[in-house]
């Protein structure tokens, strides 16, 4: 046994003590103070595992998710004191609740990013907190709302709420780590990474984030019944109090954000600390000591571990148990001796059937930054199976243009066609659905992942029956090898992106952005700044994408590389077309030279090398 | 018809008030894209340090800001050099979590030198009022809007003619073409963090004698400046002035027909209601975005 191998082992072996210790403790010692500081160490546990999904995973913090305990509190507290229904099963209405109300937020939030999220969670507990403060007919106000007693023998303590809350925590737990290997949880790392770029894949993130949202709230808002029938009195100060979410994203910093087991370290760290301070601390200045201390570790936390105990305890005991002998070189696997043609870039999906609808048809499209006009009624024609070539000087619009067919930038003005339907007013992944594939100037893969789910992550249509399957199935990754063989970066599957030279990202990005199954791809600035051999193995791509009956729209300043695949080229100045044509055609146009070859050679004549 | 145009006179005074709070993270948020939650501690802390100096030396509030905003400068720029810049290169989240910490953290030092009990300053003009006709206009609140109109000037002609104000337009605009001439945006950063946190000192003074305040009321002034810098739209000065008028004739008009209680809730909602209707705020304008990128 390796080190390393000891070491996974230990893991494993340490999750089932550690629950049957848990499990039986309560059997052993009738110490209800331990007993006190477990439950709320549960509740805060789960809290901070539901917290993880849409902030460790998606990247999108929250300031407000004990509203969810409030919610699901009240809900709870409501029905018991008002229709008599028993708490434990009032609570799974409060979790139904925050279920709801998370995915209300979420549509509010869709079109917006992560600082909002903030923002509109942190608004809507105080919002919260004011009505649930208004409302006293039904909350009892400021009064506070009390709940009946628990009605079972003394002598069983407050086992019901401890062994509710320890189940509760480990179905929260289960779910987080079923989210991890699923290709859900693929989407939210990928959003977290770039949720553009994702949503540029055909990641319908809304839905992504709102599932994530509804997920981190939902267990919360049941362990928020469950704490409310334990205290037995709500009051709305207390309920809705800021100071549980600090320590809700407290205990994910210092556990370690993003990973499985951080949050409910960071619990088990964290509660026991807010327990004794709430007791010990006495007079009329315990709050502002409490708020000292929680404030005071936050910042600290936040500057000094951002990345949590876990990731860096695990990185330590790592690079101690590996040694010297760190690096092993990673083998580039069974010799997969694949021909070319035995491998997919694109599905066998629409392209070569017999659909002979122009691929992109774009009328009279414009765009005005204030007084500039990007875009200024361009016109654009691309066959299938044609690679057809955009060039014009700098600031000539053909980012924009870009960024307007594939939905990051809107416009009122023109239509979009894609072989055959209309997506002016669509969204990115319904675009990145009808078949539409772009690159970036600088290769945007997602830092988070491997380079195998790089490739793997886009979609071509949404089913959520998908999201709950594994990252990457034996028949994905099976071609994705395939793929990466043939680019000649098999050693480099299971890499992150950061391992790939700059040329190798191109290539990866591509590859990725096929993956999608396009009619039409577009490649901003594909050969630059990559080497002659990378360039060539790339314009072979590109010429086999045509074979293939798929339409290429490149951009590109080496007019050689040009000249040497296009079978088009339009031509682009101060935001309008100005000239298309073959190659040949458009390096005689008087307008063109003009505007951009000024009274130089035209070097068309090199051909060959790109 | 008297109610609702006295209503609307509160609204459109104490609009502009909320503005002159706002002017920081109008700055911070907008120009920087950082989120700064210690926004409400801040402006909090300027509030009891104007409310020392009226109280200890009998020095007015709006003159007292003159002298807060200095420690309030540098406070902003020792803030910004330890934690933001740092964080800011790892993940702009944890600024967002730090700058939180802080204003917790100054909470509590508020509360452990003052006290939890409510205060406020009152000099002579905080309960005097102009009568026009049937309507009243508080004097309070209109030199409040006075100098929310005042500072917001001269913070727009600063940027607008000096060399520090061009160096924050362009290094917000595109940090990569302002590195190239000679401007560095971090260094830039911390003056802009200074600025706003030293605007803070007048928002704070007019708190001081507008409203009773206590240390934990940070959190309802940080949940108000963040209403009006997104509903104004981010960043954009003239849309704060805007959004501030709309919060404030909101609330006054939800304490006039419906409860004061409720007026409490008006900042949230409207962020909710803008997000939902208008992600980008009511008062903004589309810019190029890949500039750089």
């Amino acid at each position: 046994m390796t080190p390393l191998t000891w070491l996974t082992a230990l893991r494993r072996a340490w999750i089932p003590i550690a629950v049957a210790a848990l499990i039986s403790y309560p059997l052993v010692s009738d110490d209800i103070y331990y007993q006190n500081m477990l439950i709320m160490t549960f509740i805060l546990a789960i809290g901070a595992s539901g917290w993880n999904i849409m902030g460790g995973y998606a990247g999108y913090l929250s300031l407000g998710n004990s509203a969810f305990i409030g919610l699901g509190g009240y809900t709870t507290g409501i029905l018991a004191a008002k229709e008599h229904i028993s708490p434990f099963l009032g609570c799974l209405v409060g979790g139904l609740m925050c279920a709801v109300g998370a995915a209300l937020l979420s549509l509010i939030t869709r079109r917006t990013r992560g600082m909002y999220f903030v923002i509109v969670t942190f608004g809507t507990l105080q919002l919260l907190g004011v009505v649930a403060t208004i409302w006293s007919s039904l909350t009892g106000g400021s009064q506070g709302l009390a709940m009946p007693l628990p009605t079972w023998s003394l002598s069983y303590q407050d086992w019901p709420f401890y062994y509710s809350l320890l189940g509760l925590l480990v179905v929260t737990v289960a779910v987080s780590a079923w989210v991890r290997r699923s290709k859900l949880g693929l989407g939210l790392f990928a959003i977290q990474d770039n949720e553009d770029k994702a949503a540029g894949l055909g990641l319908r993130t809304a839905v992504y984030k709102m599932i994530a949202f509804v997920l981190s709230g939902t267990s919360l808002g049941i362990a928020g019944g469950i704490y409310a029938y334990y205290v037995t009195f709500l009051n709305t100060a207390a309920v809705f109090d800021v100071i549980t979410s600090v320590l809700i994203v407290l205990a994910v910093l210092l556990g370690g954000r993003g990973t499985l087991w951080g949050p409910v370290l960071g619990a088990f760290i964290i509660s026991p600390i807010s327990d004794v301070t709430s007791t010990g601390f006495g007079g009329a200045d315990a709050g502002a000591f409490r708020l000292l201390l929680f404030g005071g570790l936050l910042g600290a936390v936040a500057i000094f571990l951002p990345r949590g105990v876990l990731p860096v305890l695990e990185s330590g005991l790592r690079r101690l148990l590996a040694g010297g002998s760190e690096s092993t070189p990673a083998s580039a696997g069974p010799d997969r001796s694949r021909t070319a043609a035995s491998v997919r870039y694109v599905g066998s999906g629409s392209v070569k059937g017999g659909d002979r609808s122009p691929a992109l048809v774009v009328r009279g499209l414009r765009k005005s930054f204030g007084g500039l006009r990007a875009v200024d009624g361009v016109d654009l024609d691309l066959p299938r199976g044609r690679i057809t070539g955009l060039i014009g000087p700098n600031g000539s619009g053909k980012t924009t243009l870009f960024n307007i067919i594939d939905g990051t930038v809107p416009t009122r003005d023109g239509t979009i066609t894609l072989g055959g339907h209309g997506i002016e007013r669509s969204g990115r992944p319904t675009r990145a659905h009808a078949g539409l594939a772009r690159t970036y100037q600088l290769p945007r893969l997602f830092a988070n992942l491997t380079v195998v789910e790089n490739l793997v992550v886009p979609e071509r249509r949404f089913a959520f029956t998908k999201l709950w399957t594994n990252r990457v199935s034996s028949a994905e990754r099976e071609r994705a090898l395939a793929v990466l063989d043939h680019l000649g970066l098999a050693a480099y599957a299971d890499k992150g992106p950061t391992d790939l030279s700059y040329g190798q990202r191109k290539l990866v990005e591509l590859a990725q952005v096929l993956w999608l199954d396009p009619i039409l791809v577009m490649l901003d600035e594909p050969a630059a700044g990559i080497s002659p051999a990378l360039s060539e193995r790339l314009a072979d791509l590109v010429r086999s994408l045509r074979e293939q009956g798929v339409a290429i729209l490149l951009v590109e300043h080496d007019l050689a590389f040009i000249a040497n695949l296009c079978d088009q080229v339009y031509v682009m100045a101060n935001g309008a077309i100005i000239a298309t044509g073959s190659v040949a055609e458009i390096s005689a146009d008087r307008a063109v030279i003009d505007a951009y070859l000024g009274d130089s050679a035209v070097p068309v004549a090199s051909g060959g090398q790109a | 018809m008297i109610d609702l145009g006295q209503a609307l006179i509160f609204g459109i005074l104490i609009g502009g008030v909320y503005a002159l709070m706002a002017t920081g993270l109008t700055l911070t948020f907008g120009v920087m894209k950082i989120v700064n939650m210690a926004q409400g501690a801040f402006l909090i802390t300027s509030t009891y340090l104007c409310y020392a100096l009226w109280q200890h030396f009998g020095l007015d509030p709006v003159l007292a800001a003159f002298l807060v905003m200095f420690p309030m400068a540098a406070l902003g720029f020792v803030v910004y050099k330890l934690v933001i810049e740092r964080l800011e290169r790892i993940d702009p989240g944890l600024t967002i979590v730090a700058t939180f910490a802080l204003a917790l953290v100054a909470e509590a030092f508020l509360a452990l030198i003052w006290g939890p009990n409510q205060r406020a300053t009152d000099p002579a003009y905080s309960n005097q009022a102009i009568h026009l006709g049937p309507l009243v206009l508080p004097v309070a609140q209109f030199y409040a809007c006075l100098l929310a109109v005042v500072i917001t000037v001269v913070l727009q002609v600063a940027i607008k003619r000096t060399w520090l104000g061009h160096a924050i337009t362009a290094a917000s605009e595109n940090p990569e073409g302002a590195r190239l001439v000679g401007v560095e945006p971090a260094r830039i950063g911390a003056w802009i963090f200074a600025i706003a946190t030293a605007s803070t000192a007048f928002g704070g003074a007019a708190l001081s004698f507008l409203y009773q305040f206590t240390p934990d009321t940070q959190d309802f002034w940080l949940g108000l400046t963040l209403s009006v810098v997104i509903v104004g739209g981010l960043g954009s000065v003239p849309g704060a002035f805007a959004a501030g008028v709309l919060l404030g004739v909101t609330e006054s008009l939800t304490t006039t027909y419906l409860s004061v209680r409720w007026a409490t809730a008006v900042p949230t909602l409207l962020i909710l209601v803008v997000l939902t209707v208008r992600p980008r705020g009511l008062f903004t304008r589309m810019t190029r975005q890949d500039a750089g990128s």
